[in-house]
């Protein structure tokens, strides 16, 4: 399970830092992209973004534009045709333009951010994304939220709700984890401001800095939370809640926050999570072994909380159940991964 | 055909050189082409009489390289010598490295690199390995240095020592050292000093230039020396550098052993 964001661990963990800038910019739906590089880096990164979310169902092809650098641009400069591709982009009247700039723009040298930074009516916001120089996907993705971050004004109350930082907009269960989230904080009665960055125009991103609390997707995005620390003194929690004792913890870690009282709220989510294994109740008694796919990491405290909870007893010879990709989000997350469990038991 | 190139120290006088070392050969009815591998494109101008032809990388800048001609790239000047200047992007941006490629490829599918001798006339710091390309996949197999006495161009000259070295460690790899040119900075003992200094780096001294008012006058006339004074007795040393580079056959090359920093700079220690 990725929890931990070393190296070794996932994909997310290496692969372009181009596409980790793109799974950002394409969900801002009123701005555009610019990939300033050859025309096969958007090709590519886009392709990627298109192949992983038509798995999920999903059918997304977001506008993105390459400066389609050929090889006269990287001997005299791709400058010229950043500009040309910026105002291509323009003509569709976006609110933003966000340049994602490739390996070759920076190995000559392409002053992207000179070009980016004239006065084109509407930020243009350049996105450092050439792999040579370090980093991988979540590179791409921290890096990316950290320049958008640059669409925000400070703010002068701090009565906009919460915000939720880096939602992998990539991952299969997105929106669900968004919202058992969000259930989580209405339990508090506090409502969510901003999902930075997904599906929130370039306005609604603004609003931003009148967030009273950021809640990071996972520990990975400490930089940003940082970063916001400093820029607008919010507070932020590390990560989504995970397992049954994380969930409680969660809403206590956000009533404190926020300065509300969370008792009741833990209490009501304590006895919702005992339901599940009333549920569950089948399963009691059966022996499961966690199957870690070769590259994921069982080892793995939540499962073992959840096998207990529910009476399984984990045992090298019990039905293999796959390590799940994402760590489950909050209670509901554990209820479907319990489902799956059962199928892969009764199968 | 011989292929050979020049490289040295930027300013060392490269260009004066392989003009007049160009314009030399071709006085002996040699075939000649010469190739200035600078975006600065100022190695064919005294063959040309004072012009500044169009260089491969404007014309591919303007029409794009597809609808280029060999008759666009190439000019004729003294003596019949087909002239080519790469020239390069304006200063500051782009990749000029990437441009020389672009340059030998486009001439290379132009079948525009023949003669007797082809001079690659090379920007003085084989600063990536774009301006090693004369060096490589077989267009140069004779590389020359061009020095002074001065210990910053024995050092450039040692650096470049280092390329050669390197790329002859490849499989397919031609290239090696034909010889050190001493071009004169009225340093004493300087022929001695270079010769010294070709000998550690396992080559040798092939010629020894002074240093004579004869080579700016012939350049405010916009002419090489072998044309503007052709009885004086500079013209006397190019052809005989001409002769000299002639003479170095397969045999003659060497693989250079560059110097340590230290080495180098006891050994101009010996001849302050």
């Amino acid at each position: 399970m990725n929890l931990n964001p070393s190296h070794l661990n996932l994909s997310r963990y290496e692969g372009c830092t181009i596409t980790g800038a793109l799974a950002v910019s394409a969900f801002i739906p009123d701005a555009l992209t610019v990939v300033h590089g050859p025309a096969g880096c958007a090709h590519h990164n886009l392709s990627l973004l298109h192949a992983t979310l038509l798995q999920q169902d999903r059918l997304f092809l977001p506008p993105v534009f390459s400066t389609g650098l050929r090889e006269p641009d990287i001997i005299f400069g791709g400058e010229d045709a950043l500009q040309r591709t910026i105002e291509r982009a323009l003509e569709r009247k976006p609110r933003a333009v966000c340049v994602i700039s490739t390996c070759i723009a920076e190995t000559i040298g392409d002053d992207t951010d000179a070009v980016c930074g004239r006065d084109w009516g509407v930020p243009v916001i350049h996105l450092h994304s050439s792999g040579f120089l370090g980093g991988s996907f979540n590179e791409g993705f921290v890096n990316a939220l950290k320049r958008i971050a640059g669409l925000v004004p400070p703010a002068e109350t701090r009565d906009g709700g919460i915000n939720i930082v880096g939602e992998k907009n990539l991952e299969f269960e997105v929106e669900e984890n968004f919202e058992e989230v969000a259930r989580l904080l209405g339990v508090l009665d506090l409502d969510v401001n901003v999902r930075f960055v997904r599906n929130e125009t370039v306005d609604d991103i603004s609003r931003f800095s009148a967030g009273c609390l950021n809640i990071l997707r996972e520990p990975a995005l400490d930089p940003i939370g940082r970063h916001f620390q400093e820029a607008f003194a919010q507070p932020y929690l590390s990560g989504f809640p995970v397992g049954l004792q994380g969930t409680r913890e969660f809403l206590r870690a956000v009533g404190e926050a926020c300065g509300s009282a969370a008792d009741e709220a833990i209490a009501a989510e304590e006895s919702l999570q005992d339901e599940l294994s009333a549920e569950f109740a089948d399963l009691d008694g059966e022996a499961i072994s966690l199957s870690p796919f070769g590259f994921q990491c069982p080892e793995f405290s939540l499962l073992s909380e959840v096998a207990e909870a529910i009476g399984l007893r984990i045992d090298p010879e019990g039905t293999e159940i796959p390590v799940p990709f994402g760590a489950p989000v909050g209670t509901a997350g554990i209820r479907r991964m319990l489902h799956q469990w059962r199928r892969f038991l009764h199968a | 055909m011989k292929q050979i190139a020049l490289y040295g120290k930027g300013g060392i006088g490269k260009s004066t050189t392989s003009a007049n070392l160009s314009a030399a050969l071709a006085d002996t009815g040699l075939d000649i082409m010469q190739i200035g591998c600078d975006p600065k494109h100022d190695s064919t101008r005294m063959l040309m009489h004072g012009t500044w032809i169009p260089t491969v990388l404007d014309l591919v800048r303007e029409k794009g390289d597809e609808r280029i001609s060999a008759d666009q790239v190439v000019f004729k000047g003294y003596r019949g010598i087909r002239c080519v200047e790469a020239g390069g992007p304006e200063p500051g941006v782009g990749c000029a490295g990437r441009g020389i490629i672009a340059t030998f490829q486009l001439l290379e599918r132009l079948d525009a690199l023949h003669g007797d001798v082809i001079v690659y006339d090379v920007l003085g710091d084989v600063v990536c390995g774009g301006f090693a390309m004369p060096m490589r996949e077989g267009y140069a197999q004779e590389i020359y240095l061009v020095t002074s006495g001065e210990l910053m161009s024995l050092y450039a000259a040692n650096n470049i020592c280092k390329a050669i070295a390197r790329l002859s460690r490849r499989v397919r790899s031609k290239c090696a050292l034909g010889g050190v040119i001493c071009n004169s900075a009225n340093i004493a003992e300087e022929n001695v000093l270079v010769e010294e200094f070709a000998r550690r780096i396992n080559s040798r001294l092939i010629a020894y230039v002074p240093r004579d008012r004869i080579v700016q006058v012939a350049e405010i006339n916009r002419q090489t020396v072998i044309e503007y004074a052709p009885d004086s007795a500079q013209a006397g040393v190019y052809r005989a550098l001409a002769a000299g580079v002639l003479e170095i056959t397969n045999t003659d090359l060497t693989i250079p052993t560059p110097l340590e920093m230290d080495e180098l700079e006891s050994l101009a220690l010996e001849f302050v």
